[in-house]
């Protein structure tokens, strides 16, 4: 048997002493979440099924350990138990507390929904089972009858019987509708008395025909329906008892657990093992994902993972042929709930026996009603890739302003549950609200805006980071609610969403200095939401659930109103640019969201960008910003970062991706990035965004294109190399940007030339691993792409080192090839333009090296002399004074270089290649900076020299 | 201490020895910008705010009486980790690998850094008893030195402030040993030495008592 090994993450701490811990794991009806809860641990974890990484939620109201869980069949309900003595009702998935609905005077160790969800049995270390009505919390009644403490529940799927079991081993079979004992089966299962962590428990097949307890032979027993007989028993591998078994949901396949810390899967039509795996702790719960393949465990350290597909790809799915009646234990499942199921919640309803019917007359109703159902209902197998964490901006609205009706909501939404949602709108660097703690509406490179509910009211404080040079701003305190903030230089803005009727959606704009008082302003906003705010100088600007776009000046004064593709996903305002995501359209249900933005230019109320946003199949738009220089950067739920570059007329390259990291508890929070790195809170998992309190700090990642893995095995080179040409074409992009404008390039130019630099030596390496890889093409390649000729020099120099002759040869005859383009390129300039004295002393100081090739070429037959010539640091190659070893070369050999030039000046001049015209001026602007050194105006003539360079060849290739 | 410094037992004072932990390297997080600075020791920064980088402990205290930054406690110093050495210190005969300056670090945040590190009582206490059971293990490993004949003492993981107390002491007690031991070095150097053993012969067991 192949073994397989099935990664387990911490769900849960296990306390101070370590031990074991009785845990439980719910999946929700979708299968995108799984819950979690540990006897040790107070909080319930909502995790996310697809993006392990993702935060999960937690849901804590409990004093101490949770013991036992439960989904509602319809799952908008979730009960849990606890050890202190309480029972809880919370809205499922939102996880928001609704009631307590029942006490006891000891711990709960069992619950269990019956089939419609229109009751709930609890029972534990008390003497009695509660059956109570989940609708009013009214206890229908109380089964009494077992000795120890309860440990298992199962209500029999067509809801005519009920099962529990105790921790002596005692089965009893209750029937339901006068609540009297059918039959009670002592000592049949395994007795658990001490043992907390290991519970008896039991469980109706799918169909209801068997019940399924864990029996005294390391083995489970299959008792009758009716007459509680035992049937047959699945005995196999386990060495220890069963402590825990589950259904497939179509009662095909069972799952069961032993205290021998191994699960095995089992055939039980043909009582047969088929699959088993072991693990390093006991697992003390399973559950099969409703829809699919899958079985979420947790051991009872309280680490869960999923087994992808424990039942074999040769054999039928377990979601086959699902039955009509279902449920199981603790294992509720369902697609479809009763019609009436949440308005009649009587004890009368329980034994209806046309429940089959109405379920598939609602099963028609449901698939005329969704389209976009159509690809689980009729394939379940296939897993979509659903949207976790994000609802419906409907749904969320509607759960905020009536919760009374939450869970017909629920229910009329379930349509929508099929697909993918689209994504809800979010600020960048914002963190969930958690109850009681600060949380970040806004963090970016500049500082940090946090609010702090206080009852009815919360306090805002705004931090900067560079504590010496940002203003001091007061803390504020807000009436508002306010959920969303920007914070820039100048000022912050606030808004909240509408809650309610009188509660209107308030946007607010303070400034951090200004000459007149009271210069702080707000807007209120009827019938429309603000969904998300930005600001830059001098404006500021929300988008609505209108689709507006409103601008407003910093004075605020309300400039513009656009209406917007779609829903808005964020803003994001840098200077004069502000930034919008919009969804373009419903989310596709096998890609994810459907983004597009804008880039729009306040000032001069133009579009400057527009275009699609690309995510990670599967995944949501997480981060958007600005780097600081500028550039559009995304970071989605996968954890890749993408950047916005003009190349291939306007295309977003990945340049990070998490996953190659390999770091997998670390979760990335981007903050913002720059030309090489990447600034982000790095969050051990399960946490992925950072607490407000203490501060957190920002980690620097390098940026790295996700390369496939080369045969060079120079990984870092190669990301060197894509990342530095990146740079140098936008760098060019904005000299020439500049040059049109007719400012001053100077600046710029020397930091095309510090990246070309570093390109060239990134080549070189590149070209050293290609040689010794033995990748000649490659390397003349490389060779090729070298901007500079001192680099083409020093990689012929490097070959020579290598011995490898033949490639020296064709290096130089590269070099030669483009001294020629050179020579032709610069006395074209000659004759067009009358040089000043100082370019011209360059212009000659350049000619020299076209003979000092043809030196080089002369040389290269006499290996003592190559070799005499050591290979250089290669670091050093590029960073050689410029023509340090040609001074004498060059001066004898002036003549005739003066002379081969001359004789091509000839045919040049009659060739117009003059192609940046614009950019003459900036070598007249050069000698004006009298302290620039003499090598650093070679080195802008040879940058000059590289830029014609890569036009040629850019055109030359494409 | 300084009383006892002559020709073979040089030994530092405790603000010499501070001194020499300072260029130890902390993490800080500075709350301003500024770009790297190039000191002979090496280039450190470029500072951005909310951004940790490595920094000589100097230079952190530094800063930090400014306000311009906080200081990062070292890994050692988190109650779990000292809890845990200290613990293993108690068991186990060998000494415990922890920095070098361990003593003199702790010392400079603690009077420096105070709001900076979590738990701030709680670790003063742990290192204060790492420190006492260290110094304790080395009276009583001195005391076996004594009893029986040795010439050669291994302390691994050492720190700086416990080789400089136990220096001048081990170093002149082996040497002794070493001469009491070979009759023709006692002969040899006896012109020399003859201050020395006498001197060493009574001193141990003074320091050990006194322990």
């Amino acid at each position: 048997m192949k073994i397989r090994t099935i990664k387990l993450r911490e769900a849960h701490k296990n306390g101070e002493n370590g031990g074991n811990s009785f845990c439980s794991i719910l999946w929700d009806q979708q299968g995108d979440r799984i819950v979690t809860a540990s006897s040790s641990d107070p909080s319930i974890w909502v995790h996310d099924a697809q993006f392990p990484s993702v935060n999960p939620k937690s849901i804590k109201h409990h004093r101490d350990g949770v013991t036992a869980l439960a989904l509602s069949p319809n799952f908008t309900c979730l009960a849990s138990g606890s050890i202190d003595h309480s029972v809880k009702l919370y809205k499922f998935p939102g996880g928001e507390f609704e009631t307590n609905i029942t006490r006891f005077t000891l711990p709960i160790r069992a619950l269990a929904f019956n089939k419609s969800g229109t009751m709930l049995a609890a029972a534990g270390d008390d003497e009695g089972i509660k059956l109570i009505n989940t609708i009013d919390g009214s206890i229908a009644r109380v089964l009494k009858g077992h000795k120890g403490s309860i440990t298992g529940l199962a209500f029999d799927p067509k809801s005519e019987y009920f099962a529990s079991v105790d921790s002596t081993g005692t089965v009893i079979h209750w029937e339901l509708q006068p609540g009297t004992i059918l039959n009670t089966l002592k000592g049949i299962a395994p007795a658990t008395f001490s043992d907390q962590s290991a519970m008896n428990m039991l469980s109706w097949s799918p169909d209801g025909d068997l019940l399924a307890v864990p029996g005294l032979k390391n083995d489970v027993v299959m008792y009758d329906r009716d007459t509680a007989e035992k049937l047959f028993s699945l005995r196999g591998d386990h060495v220890q008892p069963i402590c825990f078994l589950s259904w497939s949901p179509n009662g095909r396949y069972m799952a069961t657990s032993g205290s021998d810390r191994q699960i095995i899967i089992w055939d039980v039509d043909k009582k047969q093992d088929i699959d088993r795996q072991k693990f390093s702790d006991r697992i003390s719960c399973m559950a099969w994902k409703p829809h699919g393949n899958a079985l979420a465990v947790i051991d009872s350290k309280g680490k869960y993972g999923v087994w992808e597909s424990p039942v074999p790809s040769s054999m039928k799915s377990p979601t086959e042929d699902i039955p009509n009646v279902r449920s199981n234990g603790l294992l509720l499942f369902d697609e479809e709930e009763e019609e009436e199921a949440s308005a009649s919640g009587s004890l009368s309803d329980l034994g209806d026996d046309s429940l089959g019917e109405s379920e598939l007359s609602s099963r028609k109703r449901l698939r005329k009603n969704s389209t976009l159902d159509n690809s689980w209902g009729e394939d379940i197998n296939d897993e979509l890739d659903l949207h976790p964490n994000v609802e419906s901006h409907k749904k969320a609205s509607k759960s905020k302003k009536d919760s009374i009706d939450h869970e017909k909501h629920e229910i009329k939404n379930r349509m929508t549950y099929s697909a993918p949602k689209m994504q809800e709108s979010f600020q960048p660097g914002a963190t969930p609200v958690q109850p009681g703690k600060r949380r970040f509406l806004c963090y970016n490179m500049l500082g940090s805006v946090t609010s702090m509910d206080h009852d009815g009211y919360s306090h805002i404080e705004i931090d900067f980071h560079d504590t010496s040079s940002g203003p001091r701003v007061p803390a504020m305190t807000d009436y508002f609610g306010f959920t969303m903030a920007s914070l820039n230089e100048n000022g912050s803005v606030f808004a909240n969403p509408c809650k309610g009727e009188k509660n209107m959606s308030t946007l607010m704009y303070r400034p951090f200095s200004s000459w007149a008082s009271n210069s702080e302003w707000s807007m209120r906003l009827e019938e429309e939401e603000v969904r998300a705010v930005a600001l830059g100088t001098t404006w500021v600007a929300a988008a609505t659930s209108l689709n507006f776009l409103r601008i407003f000046s910093d004075s605020g004064l309300q400039r513009y109103i656009l209406s917007l593709d779609g829903p808005v996903v964020t803003l994001v305002g840098l200077k004069d640019e502000l930034a919008v995501v919009t969804h373009s359209s419903p989310a596709l249900p096998s890609d994810g969201q459907m983004l597009e933005f804008r880039v729009l230019n306040v000032r001069s109320a133009t579009e400057s960008l527009r275009g699609r946003l690309p995510l990670t199949p599967g995944s949501y738009l997480r981060w958007f910003g600005f780097s600081e220089e500028g550039q559009l950067g995304s970071f989605d739920s996968k954890g890749v970062l993408r950047v916005y570059t003009n190349q291939y007329g306007g295309s977003w390259f990945p340049v990070f991706s998490s996953s190659k990291l390999k770091k997998p508890d670390e979760n990335y929070w981007v903050v913002g990035l720059n030309a090489t790195k990447l600034f982000c809170v790095v969050c051990k998992s399960p946490y992925s965004f950072p607490q407000a309190t203490p501060k957190p700090i920002l980690t620097l990642l390098d940026l790295s294109f996700p390369l496939a893995a080369s045969d060079l095995g120079a990984e870092n080179l190669e990301n060197d190399f894509i990342l530095n040409n990146m740079h140098l074409h936008q760098i060019q992009k904005r000299i020439e940007e500049n040059a049109a404008a007719g400012r001053d390039t100077a600046s710029i130019d020397d930091e095309a030339f510090t990246i070309e630099a570093a390109l060239d030596r990134c080549i070189l390496r590149l070209i050293a691993s290609c040689c010794n890889g033995d990748k000649l093409v490659r390397a003349t390649e490389l060779v090729k792409l070298l901007s500079m000729e001192k680099s083409v020099k020093g990689a012929i120099k490097l070959v020579t080192a290598l011995k490898l002759p033949n490639l020296a040869e064709r290096f130089s005859t590269i070099l030669e090839e483009r001294m020629l383009n050179e020579a032709m390129g610069s006395t074209v300039l000659h004759g067009n333009f009358k040089f000043d004295a100082p370019v011209q002393a360059d212009d000659v100081f350049e000619r020299p090296s076209l003979p000092e090739s043809s030196t080089e070429k002369a040389v290269l037959p006499l290996p003592p002399q190559r070799s005499s010539t050591p290979s250089f640091p290669k670091e050093e190659k590029a960073e050689q004074p410029p023509n340090a070893g040609n001074g004498i070369v060059g001066s004898t050999r002036a003549l005739r270089v003066e002379k081969t030039v001359e004789a091509k000046d000839v045919k040049g001049a009659t060739n117009p290649v003059k192609k940046q015209p614009e950019e003459i001026p900036v070598s007249f602007n050069r000698p004006s900076n009298p302290f620039a050194k003499k090598s650093n105006r070679q080195e802008h003539s040879s940058l000059f020299d590289s830029i014609k360079k890569m036009k040629t060849d850019t055109t030359g290739k494409r | 201490m300084a009383s006892q410094a002559d020709a073979h037992a040089a030994t530092f004072s405790a603000a010499e020895l501070e001194f020499l932990a300072e260029d130890e390297l902390i993490e800080i997080v500075p709350n301003m910008r500024m770009d790297p600075l190039n000191l002979i020791c090496g280039d450190f920064g470029p500072f951005r705010p909310q951004i940790a980088t490595q920094v000589p402990v100097w230079l952190a205290v530094a800063l930090k009486r400014r306000g311009k930054c906080t200081i990062r406690p070292p890994d050692w110093m988190s109650v779990e980790k000292l809890t845990q050495v200290l613990e293993a210190e108690r068991d186990a005969e060998k000494f415990q690998p922890l920095p070098f300056h361990y003593v003199e670090i702790s010392r400079l945040l603690f009077d420096h850094a105070r709001d900076d590190i979590p738990d701030i009582y709680m670790v003063r206490s742990l290192i204060e008893d790492i420190k006492d059971v260290r110094f304790h293990k080395i009276g009583t490993g001195l005391e076996i030195i004594s009893r029986e004949r040795t010439y050669a003492l291994r302390l691994k993981n050492l720190s700086a402030m416990e080789a400089n107390i136990v220096r001048p002491f081990v170093t002149r007690a082996l040497q002794t040993f070493y001469k009491l031991s070979s009759p023709d070095m006692i002969q040899d150097s006896d012109s020399v030495s003859n201050r020395q053993p006498q001197t060493a012969n009574r001193g141990p067991r003074r320091q050990l008592k006194d322990r």
